[in-house]
């Protein structure tokens, strides 16, 4: 509240360059020239005369005369010199526009120019409207008023020196001439209109935020200063170079076709917020809407980048994916991106996190990627930083687009989308309904509140979601957080998924867990690759609890010994049932028969289009083929290997358990 | 006290005429005068000021003021740094306009529609009954650039003015509570004229719905309804009585 801020705190506080401002002052020193410039011409009012009136017509006339350009363009710029404030318009003084006929505009004086260099001060329009005040009690309007009682509140320290100046600037005033008075008042209220717009209008002087470097300044010329130069020019060498007809040609295509669907560009349904203040068309495309519009679902169909980085495409895509079995992609994409974005302190877990879910041998959603990236993808996690796993991704993202992003545009769940989405209606507001609207603006949610949102519904989704585990090995740790990832349950189709608290318990017992998980999309799967398997059987213990399903376990056991599993599924441990499966598609799964288990197995592989190396699939059958034999002997000991990460231990390999 | 608050008082009313002296800058009544005028101007507002600043910081300084008394230098001294920067304010502009509208150019001067000159502002400054200004016609060779040298001098004055007060004194400013009311009452002569003809410039636009005349038209239909009511039952008493 100083005088002068005399912190040198490389604050943003500068305005910004205004070029424009120069060059209207010169034109306007043209147009005012009693030679060469618009005619003028007297104003007569009541009894008085003043000169140096000028037309709208003449005006346009001159600029166009004068600029060598058409009507309709010396229009808008004779507009854009209205709404500067280099002249103003004597009759109708509340709209900045060049008007094509007799109308009167006169030169605004210098001192009264806009400037770049000092802001507006409110006290200058306090005083302004405390002058107003005291010619004529009441003349001010509603929009004056309240700005009026805002810096009464506000700048009350002042307020003495505001009414005393503005008496003293009255008083000075009445010292002018008659006709001198009328046109310094028409003067000032010209520039206040310029600079506080009455409502519903937006002032030309508008510059946005202010800005951290002070455009007044010289720049002094130290070395720092031509270190930059030389740097900027050593990398303007060392871009890459694109023909322009290349670069003209892409720019042209992303114009034609995003032309529609920018707000500003094109009309915008139902109506555009910011010139009728209605926030419908915002609230409609939010990220988490249940029916998007169909503008929104065209966009998708742009690109795969448009699809993936509009929330709702994203929700869908994975919706997609889950009905196809490749979510892992999805999710381990989304996993990458977690990575390169999320908090420092957090990196190294998340890495582990995610090679132990997507890149192990052996892991529970495993990616396919090619041997060389897998190489260099596993040594760079020795040392893992934010942006270890950026080849991974980019393979994994060009997979996607090139396969599943054409097949979805094709699928039935996008027609589906499609069909579904709205296309509102455009609102026709009349004059008191968008005044209404302007007096009922909100400020939206705050991003706090919008991101505590959003990690409430990433928790939940976590709860509830199933994971879509194409692949289950007892080794593995399924992941708290990597359950975000797993795509929303279908909301109305999905039975209710089990809810799963006990992932926080990860360490204790993996396997029971993710076979639990799995069971749900694994007798989904069962019951595509198996007809008539006696399914009414498995899906017996419908809406059971958890005693239930580990009656059903061991009935089960006994009863479906050669019923054809589909993946590997780690034995279940009875001790490890701790957790509150209240679901009623939780299934029990039945371990495999080691005899029976090769035949079926080769056929289930075929149909549940599973991409794992045969060798991997092996193992942990075996494996846990002997486990099921020592289970008895080491039931109270939970053993429990995990996937050891490459760069943790280079001694305890991931053998053959 | 009297004498502490007599001071601010005129320099309020100096920096106001200069900013109306200001208003004619580069238009087309600027002339030698005129800049002759604000130069007066300039110059009695800085010497006032000096006055003041130097009166207010050493009261303030003295740490054995009494309350009541400190508080009403606070409110002085807010209005008088006030006072400064708009001072300030309006030289910076009007070295920046001389700048751009050269008073040796007359035919860039910007025909604002203004006819008469500011001299009794000035004189309303300058606390005279009238200016007695010799017409100088022709512009002495270099009194631009020496005005500007003058105008840069004297504004750097004044921003170590106004940095010294700073440093020196430290007053809370939102601390400071006003006296006055919040909306300053009409003066007794108003200036019906000038209203009456920026109203009918206000009537010449396009016809907006203004409720306010809205209202004042009902209300002179209220009144020439009353009037033919009253007209009315005296004729029928007449014509009842006779």
């Amino acid at each position: 509240m100083t005088i002068r801020n005399a912190l040198r705190d490389h604050g943003q506080r500068y305005r910004p360059r205004m070029a424009c401002l120069k060059k209207a002052e010169k034109v306007l020193l043209e147009m005012q020239d009693p030679c060469t410039g618009v005619k003028s011409q007297p104003q007569r009012l009541v009894i008085t005369i003043i000169p140096h009136a000028i037309t709208g017509e003449d005006i346009i006339a001159w600029l166009a005369d004068r600029f060598q350009i058409d009507a309709q363009e010396a229009r808008s710029f004779g507009s854009m010199l209205v709404a500067l404030g280099y002249i103003y318009p004597l009759q109708d003084h509340k709209r900045l526009v060049i008007k094509p006929d007799a109308s009167l505009y006169r030169f605004q004086t210098p001192y009264f120019w806009p400037t770049q260099q000092w802001p507006v001060e409110d006290t200058d329009y306090a005083i302004y409207l405390a002058k107003r005040n005291i010619r004529k009690k009441g003349i001010l309007e509603l929009h004056e008023q309240e700005q009026y009682n805002h810096l009464h509140k506000w700048m009350n320290h002042k307020w003495d020196f505001v009414v005393m100046q503005a008496k003293e600037q009255y008083r000075a005033a009445k010292e002018r001439k008659k006709p001198d008075r009328v046109v310094f008042d028409c003067q000032e209220r010209a520039y206040w209109v310029v600079h506080r717009p009455p409502p519903g209008t937006v002032s030309a002087m508008d510059y946005g935020l202010d800005r951290r470097t002070d455009p007044n300044t010289d720049e002094t010329q130290t070395p720092d200063y031509y270190e930059r130069i030389m740097i900027f020019t050593q990398q303007s060498i060392m871009r890459p170079r694109v023909k322009s007809s290349v670069s003209i040609g892409a720019l042209v295509k992303y114009s034609a076709t995003y032309s529609g669907h920018d707000p500003f560009l094109s009309k915008c349904l139902p109506s555009s917020p910011w010139l009728t203040d209605d926030t419908t068309y915002w609230t409609m495309n939010m990220s988490n809407v249940e029916i998007p519009t169909k503008m929104r679902v065209e966009r998708w169909t742009f690109s795969f980048k448009e699809l993936l980085s509009d929330p709702r495409g994203r929700d869908d895509f994975r919706l997609f994916l889950k009905k196809e079995f490749s979510g892992e992609n999805l999710a381990f994409w989304e996993g990458c991106e977690d990575l390169k974005w999320g908090t420092a302190v957090t990196m190294r877990e998340k890495a582990e996190q995610i090679y132990k879910t997507f890149l192990a041998r052996g892991a529970p959603r495993w990616i396919n990627i090619d041997g060389k990236t897998m190489e260099i993808t596993v040594k760079g996690l020795k040392h893992p930083h934010r942006y270890v796993l950026d080849a991974a991704q980019t393979h994994i993202y060009m997979l996607m687009k090139k396969d599943s992003y054409g097949r979805y545009l094709k699928s039935p769940v996008f027609k589906e989308t499609l069909k579904k989405a709205i296309c509102p209606e455009e609102h026709k507001f009349n004059e008191v309904q968008l005044e209404q609207n302007a007096r009922n603006r909100r400020p939206s949610l705050s991003p706090i509140i919008i991101r505590q949102q959003e990690q409430e519904q990433r928790a939940k989704m976590a709860a509830n979601a199933p994971v879509d585990i194409t692949q289950l090995c007892r080794f593995t740790t399924p992941v708290p957080h990597l359950a975000v990832y797993t795509g929303i349950p279908d909301p109305p189709s999905v039975t209710a998924s089990p809810s799963l608290p006990f992932l926080a318990h990860t360490p204790v017992c993996p396997s029971p867990i993710s076979v639990a998980l799995d069971s749900t999309s694994a007798s989904e799967r069962r019951m595509e690759a198996s007809d008539g398997e006696g399914n009414a059987e498995v899906r017996a213990p419908e809406g059971g609890n958890l005693s239930k399903s580990r009656m059903a376990l061991s009935l089960r056991r006994l009863l479906k010994r050669g019923c054809s599993p589909s993946a590997m599924f780690a034995s279940l441990s009875p001790k490890c049932h701790t957790a509150a499966t209240t679901s009623s598609r939780i299934q029990p799964i039945t371990p495999d028969e080691p005899s029976q288990a090769p035949p079926r197995r080769i056929g289930n592989f075929f149909q549940i289009k599973v991409d794992i190396p045969p060798e991997c699939r092996i193992y942990p059958i075996e494996s846990e083929d002997e486990d099921e034999e020592n289970r008895p002997a080491s039931r109270d000991a939970v053993v429990t290997e995990e996937i050891i990460c490459p760069w943790e231990s280079l001694t305890r390999q991931n053998g053959t358990g | 006290m009297t004498q502490s608050k007599s001071k601010p008082k005129s320099n309020c009313k100096v920096v106001a005429c200069y900013r109306h002296l200001a208003s004619c800058v580069g238009g087309c009544t600027d002339s030698l005068q005129l800049r002759d005028e604000l130069r007066q101007t300039r110059e009695k507002a800085q010497k006032l000021a000096g006055d003041i600043c130097h009166h207010l910081t050493s009261h303030l300084r003295d740490k054995s003021l009494p309350d009541g008394q400190r508080k009403e230098m606070e409110l002085l001294w807010v209005a008088f740094s006030s006072c400064l920067e708009l001072l300030h304010v309006d030289m910076c502009k009007v070295l920046n306009i001389s700048g751009i509208v050269s008073l040796a150019d007359s035919a860039s001067l910007v025909h604002t529609g203004l006819e008469g000159g500011c001299s009794d502002v000035a004189a309303r400054a300058l606390s005279l009954p009238n200016l007695n200004q010799a017409q100088t016609d022709s512009l002495p060779a270099g009194l631009e650039s020496q005005e500007c040298n003058t105008m840069e001098l004297e504004i750097s004055q004044i921003d170590r003015m106004i940095d010294d007060m700073e440093m020196k004194v430290n007053v809370l400013r939102w601390l400071v509570e006003p006296h006055g009311p919040q909306y300053a009452d009409p003066l007794s002569s108003t200036d019906s004229a000038s209203m009456a003809l920026l109203s009918i410039d206000e009537e010449q636009q396009a016809p907006t719905s203004q409720p306010l005349c809205q209202r004042s038209h009902i209300f002179v239909l209220l009144l020439l309804l009353g009037v033919f009511f009253v007209a009315a039952t005296l004729s029928l008493c007449i014509f009842f009585f006779s």
